[in-house]
Protein backbone atom coordinates (compact mmCIF):
# COMPACT_ATOMS: atom_id res chain seq x y z
CA UNK A 1 0.00 0.00 0.00
CA UNK A 2 1.36 3.42 -0.94
CA UNK A 3 0.96 5.97 1.83
CA UNK A 4 0.57 9.73 1.76
CA UNK A 5 0.60 11.75 4.96
CA UNK A 6 -2.32 14.15 5.17
CA UNK A 7 -1.42 17.15 7.36
CA UNK A 8 -4.84 16.93 9.03
CA UNK A 9 -5.56 13.19 9.13
CA UNK A 10 -2.15 11.56 9.22
CA UNK A 11 -0.77 8.72 7.04
CA UNK A 12 -3.39 7.21 4.76
CA UNK A 13 -3.67 4.92 1.76
CA UNK A 14 -2.97 6.93 -1.41
CA UNK A 15 -6.37 5.66 -2.56
CA UNK A 16 -7.99 8.21 -0.22
CA UNK A 17 -6.46 11.14 -2.10
CA UNK A 18 -7.10 13.03 -5.28
CA UNK A 19 -4.42 15.03 -7.08
CA UNK A 20 -5.19 18.52 -8.32
CA UNK A 21 -1.95 19.20 -10.17
CA UNK A 22 0.91 21.63 -9.61
CA UNK A 23 0.57 25.02 -8.01
CA UNK A 24 0.97 27.46 -10.90
CA UNK A 25 1.55 31.15 -11.21
CA UNK A 26 -1.60 33.02 -12.18
CA UNK A 27 -0.67 35.64 -14.75
CA UNK A 28 -3.04 38.56 -15.25
CA UNK A 29 -4.66 37.94 -18.68
CA UNK A 30 -4.89 41.69 -19.33
CA UNK A 31 -1.22 42.28 -18.66
CA UNK A 32 0.21 39.17 -20.35
CA UNK A 33 1.31 38.92 -23.96
CA UNK A 34 -0.72 36.50 -26.11
CA UNK A 35 2.24 34.17 -26.47
CA UNK A 36 2.75 33.82 -22.73
CA UNK A 37 -0.98 33.53 -22.08
CA UNK A 38 -1.29 30.79 -24.68
CA UNK A 39 1.62 28.99 -23.11
CA UNK A 40 -0.02 29.30 -19.69
CA UNK A 41 -3.28 27.84 -20.98
CA UNK A 42 -2.10 25.05 -23.23
CA UNK A 43 1.37 23.90 -22.22
CA UNK A 44 2.24 21.70 -19.29
CA UNK A 45 5.65 21.69 -17.71
CA UNK A 46 7.67 18.53 -18.10
CA UNK A 47 10.86 18.97 -16.18
CA UNK A 48 12.94 17.23 -13.56
CA UNK A 49 13.03 18.52 -10.02
CA UNK A 50 10.58 19.12 -7.23
CA UNK A 51 7.03 20.26 -7.77
CA UNK A 52 4.50 21.65 -5.28
CA UNK A 53 1.08 20.14 -5.92
CA UNK A 54 -2.45 20.49 -4.64
CA UNK A 55 -3.91 17.32 -3.14
CA UNK A 56 -7.26 16.61 -1.54
CA UNK A 57 -8.01 14.09 1.20
CA UNK A 58 -11.38 12.95 -0.12
CA UNK A 59 -13.16 11.65 3.04
CA UNK A 60 -12.51 14.91 4.91
CA UNK A 61 -12.56 17.18 1.81
CA UNK A 62 -9.32 18.76 2.98
CA UNK A 63 -7.04 20.45 0.43
CA UNK A 64 -3.34 20.67 1.14
CA UNK A 65 0.04 20.96 -0.60
CA UNK A 66 2.70 18.34 -1.24
CA UNK A 67 6.26 18.64 -2.47
CA UNK A 68 7.03 15.76 -4.80
CA UNK A 69 10.21 14.73 -6.58
CA UNK A 70 9.30 14.36 -10.25
CA UNK A 71 12.05 11.82 -10.92
CA UNK A 72 11.79 9.49 -7.94
CA UNK A 73 8.06 10.17 -7.27
CA UNK A 74 8.97 10.56 -3.61
CA UNK A 75 6.72 12.85 -1.54
CA UNK A 76 9.17 15.11 0.28
CA UNK A 77 6.64 16.75 2.58
CA UNK A 78 2.98 17.65 2.87
CA UNK A 79 1.71 20.79 4.54
CA UNK A 80 -1.29 23.03 5.04
CA UNK A 81 -1.80 25.69 2.38
CA UNK A 82 -1.44 28.42 5.02
CA UNK A 83 2.17 27.42 5.67
CA UNK A 84 5.01 29.13 3.77
CA UNK A 85 6.23 27.42 0.63
CA UNK A 86 9.85 27.14 -0.45
CA UNK A 87 8.91 26.67 -4.08
CA UNK A 88 6.19 27.84 -6.49
CA UNK B 1 -31.50 -5.02 19.97
CA UNK B 2 -31.66 -1.79 21.96
CA UNK B 3 -34.91 0.16 21.95
CA UNK B 4 -35.07 2.86 19.32
CA UNK B 5 -32.51 1.26 17.03
CA UNK B 6 -33.90 0.44 13.64
CA UNK B 7 -33.67 -3.03 12.26
CA UNK B 8 -34.32 -1.87 8.71
CA UNK B 9 -32.16 0.56 6.83
CA UNK B 10 -33.07 4.13 6.09
CA UNK B 11 -34.41 5.71 4.00
CA UNK B 12 -37.48 3.46 3.82
CA UNK B 13 -38.54 3.32 0.21
CA UNK B 14 -40.64 0.39 -0.97
CA UNK B 15 -39.07 -1.00 -4.12
CA UNK B 16 -35.98 1.17 -3.68
CA UNK B 17 -32.39 -0.02 -3.82
CA UNK B 18 -32.36 -0.61 -0.06
CA UNK B 19 -35.65 -2.54 0.00
CA UNK B 20 -35.11 -5.99 1.45
CA UNK B 21 -31.56 -5.28 2.62
CA UNK B 22 -30.98 -6.85 6.00
CA UNK B 23 -28.83 -5.62 8.85
CA UNK B 24 -26.59 -8.40 10.11
CA UNK B 25 -26.84 -9.55 13.69
CA UNK B 26 -24.73 -12.28 15.18
CA UNK B 27 -21.05 -12.09 16.05
CA UNK B 28 -21.16 -8.72 14.29
CA UNK B 29 -24.22 -6.50 14.69
CA UNK B 30 -25.13 -3.60 12.43
CA UNK B 31 -27.78 -1.12 13.56
CA UNK B 32 -29.14 1.92 11.79
CA UNK B 33 -29.38 5.15 13.76
CA UNK B 34 -30.11 7.32 10.75
CA UNK B 35 -33.35 8.67 12.25
CA UNK B 36 -31.49 9.85 15.36
CA UNK B 37 -31.24 13.66 15.72
CA UNK B 38 -28.08 15.38 14.57
CA UNK B 39 -27.15 18.76 13.21
CA UNK B 40 -24.10 19.84 11.25
CA UNK B 41 -22.73 23.29 10.54
CA UNK B 42 -20.09 24.09 7.98
CA UNK B 43 -18.41 27.15 6.52
CA UNK B 44 -17.18 30.48 7.85
CA UNK B 45 -18.70 31.45 11.18
CA UNK B 46 -19.77 27.92 12.22
CA UNK B 47 -17.20 27.50 14.98
CA UNK B 48 -17.63 31.03 16.31
CA UNK B 49 -21.42 30.71 16.39
CA UNK B 50 -21.36 27.37 18.23
CA UNK B 51 -18.74 28.65 20.68
CA UNK B 52 -20.95 31.68 21.35
CA UNK B 53 -23.71 29.26 22.39
CA UNK B 54 -21.40 27.93 25.06
CA UNK B 55 -20.57 24.73 23.20
CA UNK B 56 -16.94 23.78 23.87
CA UNK B 57 -15.28 22.82 20.59
CA UNK B 58 -12.65 20.08 20.55
CA UNK B 59 -9.62 20.13 18.18
CA UNK B 60 -10.05 18.83 14.63
CA UNK B 61 -10.70 15.07 14.47
CA UNK B 62 -11.65 14.91 18.16
CA UNK B 63 -14.97 14.50 19.94
CA UNK B 64 -16.24 16.75 22.72
CA UNK B 65 -19.34 16.69 24.86
CA UNK B 66 -22.01 19.27 25.61
CA UNK B 67 -25.19 18.61 27.61
CA UNK B 68 -25.45 14.97 26.53
CA UNK B 69 -24.55 15.65 22.88
CA UNK B 70 -21.40 14.49 21.19
CA UNK B 71 -19.60 17.33 19.39
CA UNK B 72 -17.57 16.11 16.41
CA UNK B 73 -15.01 18.50 14.96
CA UNK B 74 -14.55 17.33 11.37
CA UNK B 75 -12.66 20.44 10.26
CA UNK B 76 -11.93 23.95 11.49
CA UNK B 77 -15.35 25.08 10.28
CA UNK B 78 -17.09 21.72 9.98
CA UNK B 79 -18.81 20.60 13.17
CA UNK B 80 -21.41 17.94 13.79
CA UNK B 81 -23.64 17.56 16.85
CA UNK B 82 -24.97 14.08 17.59
CA UNK B 83 -27.90 13.93 19.98
CA UNK B 84 -28.64 10.31 20.63
CA UNK B 85 -30.05 11.04 24.08
CA UNK B 86 -30.32 14.82 23.93
CA UNK B 87 -32.89 15.52 21.24
CA UNK B 88 -34.40 18.45 23.12
CA UNK B 89 -31.08 20.21 23.62
CA UNK B 90 -30.30 19.78 19.95
CA UNK B 91 -33.72 21.09 18.94
CA UNK B 92 -33.09 24.24 21.02
CA UNK B 93 -29.76 24.80 19.29
CA UNK B 94 -31.29 24.28 15.85
CA UNK B 95 -34.06 26.75 16.60
CA UNK B 96 -31.54 29.31 17.88
CA UNK B 97 -29.45 28.81 14.75
CA UNK B 98 -32.41 29.25 12.42
CA UNK B 99 -33.34 32.63 13.88
CA UNK B 100 -29.74 33.84 14.35
CA UNK B 101 -28.22 36.43 12.06
CA UNK B 102 -25.22 35.60 9.83
CA UNK B 103 -22.35 34.82 10.07
CA UNK B 104 -23.38 31.47 11.50
CA UNK B 105 -22.12 29.01 8.88
CA UNK B 106 -24.60 26.97 6.89
CA UNK B 107 -26.39 23.72 7.57
CA UNK B 108 -24.38 20.83 6.18
CA UNK B 109 -27.61 18.83 6.11
CA UNK B 110 -26.08 15.83 7.83
CA UNK B 111 -29.47 14.66 9.12
CA UNK B 112 -30.56 14.14 5.51
CA UNK B 113 -27.33 13.51 3.64
CA UNK B 114 -25.60 11.07 5.91
CA UNK B 115 -26.51 7.62 7.13
CA UNK B 116 -25.49 6.83 10.72
CA UNK B 117 -24.82 3.17 11.45
CA UNK B 118 -23.43 1.38 14.46
CA UNK B 119 -21.26 -1.71 14.40
CA UNK B 120 -21.06 -3.81 17.53
CA UNK B 121 -20.89 -7.44 18.58
CA UNK B 122 -18.31 -9.80 20.09
CA UNK B 123 -16.28 -10.09 16.85
CA UNK B 124 -16.37 -6.39 16.05
CA UNK B 125 -12.58 -5.93 15.97
CA UNK B 126 -12.20 -8.57 13.26
CA UNK B 127 -14.95 -7.02 11.18
CA UNK B 128 -13.46 -3.52 11.50
CA UNK B 129 -10.03 -4.75 10.49
CA UNK B 130 -11.56 -6.16 7.31
CA UNK B 131 -13.60 -3.01 6.62
CA UNK B 132 -11.06 -0.29 7.37
CA UNK B 133 -7.32 -0.02 6.69
CA UNK B 134 -6.61 2.16 9.73
CA UNK B 135 -5.32 0.82 13.02
CA UNK B 136 -8.39 1.27 15.22
CA UNK B 137 -7.17 -0.67 18.24
CA UNK B 138 -7.85 1.11 21.54
CA UNK B 139 -4.23 2.07 22.19
CA UNK B 140 -4.06 3.80 18.79
CA UNK B 141 -7.61 5.08 18.47
CA UNK B 142 -9.23 6.45 21.60
CA UNK B 143 -12.81 7.18 22.62
CA UNK B 144 -12.55 10.82 21.51
CA UNK B 145 -10.78 10.19 18.19
CA UNK B 146 -12.37 10.58 14.78
CA UNK B 147 -11.16 8.81 11.63
CA UNK B 148 -12.18 10.38 8.35
CA UNK B 149 -11.26 7.57 6.04
CA UNK B 150 -12.71 4.72 4.00
CA UNK B 151 -14.83 2.04 5.63
CA UNK B 152 -16.07 -0.74 3.37
CA UNK B 153 -14.49 1.12 0.41
CA UNK B 154 -16.63 4.25 0.85
CA UNK B 155 -15.78 7.60 2.37
CA UNK B 156 -16.85 7.58 5.99
CA UNK B 157 -16.40 9.13 9.40
CA UNK B 158 -15.68 6.48 12.04
CA UNK B 159 -15.46 6.87 15.82
CA UNK B 160 -16.05 4.86 18.94
CA UNK B 161 -19.34 4.57 20.78
CA UNK B 162 -19.85 2.67 24.04
CA UNK B 163 -21.28 -0.26 22.06
CA UNK B 164 -18.68 -0.36 19.30
CA UNK B 165 -18.07 1.90 16.31
CA UNK B 166 -20.32 4.52 14.79
CA UNK B 167 -19.98 5.13 11.06
CA UNK B 168 -21.32 8.12 9.15
CA UNK B 169 -21.40 8.06 5.37
CA UNK B 170 -23.36 9.17 2.30
CA UNK B 171 -26.92 7.97 2.79
CA UNK B 172 -27.20 6.84 -0.83
CA UNK B 173 -24.70 4.08 0.00
CA UNK B 174 -26.61 2.66 2.98
CA UNK B 175 -27.77 -0.53 1.22
CA UNK B 176 -24.29 -1.04 -0.20
CA UNK B 177 -22.77 -0.57 3.24
CA UNK B 178 -25.18 -3.04 4.87
CA UNK B 179 -24.33 -5.63 2.21
CA UNK B 180 -20.59 -5.00 2.58
CA UNK B 181 -20.79 -5.49 6.35
CA UNK B 182 -22.84 -8.66 5.81
CA UNK B 183 -20.21 -9.98 3.39
CA UNK B 184 -17.49 -9.40 5.98
CA UNK B 185 -19.54 -10.69 8.93
CA UNK B 186 -20.82 -13.91 7.37
CA UNK B 187 -17.45 -15.76 7.28
CA UNK B 188 -16.69 -14.47 10.79
CA UNK B 189 -20.03 -15.83 11.97
CA UNK B 190 -19.46 -19.18 10.28
CA UNK B 191 -15.99 -19.47 11.75
CA UNK B 192 -17.51 -18.68 15.13
CA UNK B 193 -20.20 -21.38 14.84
Amino acid sequence: MKLLTCPMNGPRNIDEFQSFGPVRARPDPNATADREWSRHLFRAENRRGVVVEWWRHVPSNYFFLAERDLVSNEIIRTFDASEPRDRA
Amino acid sequence: MAAGIATRIYPFMPGGAADGTRLVSGAVVLSDLTDTPRFGLKGGGSAAWLAAQGIPLPPVNRIGEHRGMRVLRLGNEDILLLAEDAGETLAQIKTAWQVAAAPKGFSSWREEGWAWMRLSGPRLAEAMSALCALDLRPRKFGADDIAQTRVGHIEAVAFRSPAGFDILFDITASAYFARTVAAVATPIDQHNA
